[in-house]
């Protein structure tokens, strides 16, 4: 991946999630917030890309950065993390391998089928590690606040 | 009094449930609904709650000092994104909790929050055009690929508006959703508009597709909630599945017309 691409990508993942803060409802005040989230998350995307060959970390990564940013844009303007989280992920979501997966079982190809579904499952697992290491924490912190005002196990 | 008391009790629960309801329509986390529910109850100083979620339902049981038990349950049908009601209704459930204000007039409070519903939204439809041509781009098509994708953004928009909140099947509207796409995307490319058909498509699919539903679904299994992960994964892989049955239809109709 060249430089130019990588802008592309950057400048069109940040048009992408401004799109979905749309379409998710996102209140209009959130909107700057969640494109600056979603250029974060490609522009981490389009450096893993250079640097790391498998998909699992390319997409481990821009997802930890993600969750970081909506955690802690959700303290400073004292709202929930999932929305901003949610749009700020959007440039990371398979959209391009689901459909590809999609079209070689239509066309019934179950070679190429059967590698883009394993590609589709690097990378939905390493956003979902991505986004779990940061949230685990999140919670227990959470829960401990919790449980000084209500015993819950 | 008794009587009153546990009249009282029913309407927290009432609020707490329908509150949580809201929540979970709205793309919340289940947790964070078990959580809520768990607190509004708190606040209202019941001391023992029982709170179960997943997508389709919320089901809570409280208990009183006396021993007596009420239990509601709410059955949820349909939920979409919603974040700017989800943050309304955080904020609400923050208020009970910190004010416990008068029961009915919290009620009050989220019947204006729930009730607010617009059909033809410009932003919204704004957002599915932005989307649709950034993702044309984003996985490789070109700038005309992106003007290819606009107008069928706007079908999509329109569809979604018009069919489907008339309570149509959804794996049918998907179905439909993603036939109409493969088949404009095939014409539009047939005569000129736009250079790859399949960037066209992935752009436009953004938009139905459930990718975000996928990582939720196994981020929440990692998490513990194995029961609402299953049915998201299972809702998102039978939605990839009407994608594809759509895909194909539109491939046999431009592979006979064009």
């Amino acid at each position: 991946m060249d430089f130019k691409q990588g802008l592309i990508i950057v400048i069109t993942g940040m048009l992408g999630t401004v799109g979905f803060s749309l379409l998710f409802k996102a209140p209009k005040r959130r909107i700057l917030l969640n494109a600056v989230g979603g250029m974060l998350t490609s522009l981490v995307y389009v450096l893993c890309c250079m640097n790391f060959e498998h998909e699992f970390m390319q997409n481990f990564f821009p997802a930890l950065v993600a969750t970081v940013y909506a955690e802690v844009m959700a303290r400073v303007v004292k709202a929930p993390a999932t929305p901003i989280l949610a749009c700020s992920i959007i440039p990371l979501v398979p959209g391009g391998k689901l459909y590809y997966t999609t079209y070689y079982f239509v066309i019934s190809e179950m070679e190429m089928f059967n590698s883009t579904l394993t590609e589709l499952l690097r990378i939905a697992s390493g956003l979902a590690v991505g986004i779990i290491c940061i949230s685990v924490v999140v919670h227990e912190i959470n829960r401990h606040k919790f449980k000084q005002i209500i015993d819950v196990e | 009094m008794e009587e009153k008391n546990q009249n009282e009790l029913e309407k927290v629960l009432s609020l707490a449930l329908d509150l949580g309801k809201g929540m979970v329509q709205c793309g919340a986390e289940i947790n964070r609904v078990e959580e809520t529910v768990l607190r509004i109850c708190y606040a209202y100083n019941i001391k023992k709650t029982e709170v179960f979620s997943v997508i389709s339902m919320v089901y809570a049981t409280v208990i009183s000092e006396k021993g007596e038990t009420h239990t509601q349950m709410r059955r949820i049908y349909s939920n979409a994104p919603n974040f700017r009601r989800l943050e309304n209704l955080n904020a609400l459930s923050r208020k009970i909790c910190a004010e416990t204000p008068d029961i009915d007039r919290a009620r009050k409070d989220l019947e204006k929050l729930l009730g607010d519903k617009r059909h033809f939204d410009v932003f919204i439809c704004l957002g599915y055009i932005v989307a649709a041509m950034s993702f044309a781009v984003f996985f490789g098509g070109s700038l005309l690929d992106a003007a290819a994708a606009a107008p069928i953004a706007l079908i999509l928009y329109l569809m979604n508006v018009y069919i489907k909140s008339n309570g149509v099947n959804r794996l049918f509207f998907t179905a439909l959703s993603a036939a109409v796409i493969g088949f404009l995307a095939e014409v539009f490319v047939h005569f000129g508009f736009g250079h790859n058909a399949d960037m066209i498509m992935i752009g436009d699919v953004m938009l139905i597709i459930p990718g975000l539903m996928l990582i939720n679904s196994v981020r929440e299994m990692l998490c513990g909630d194995v029961m609402s992960g299953l049915l998201r994964l299972l809702e998102s892989i039978i939605l990839a599945m009407a994608i594809a049955c759509g895909f194909a239809a539109s491939m046999l109709l431009t592979g006979s017309i064009l």
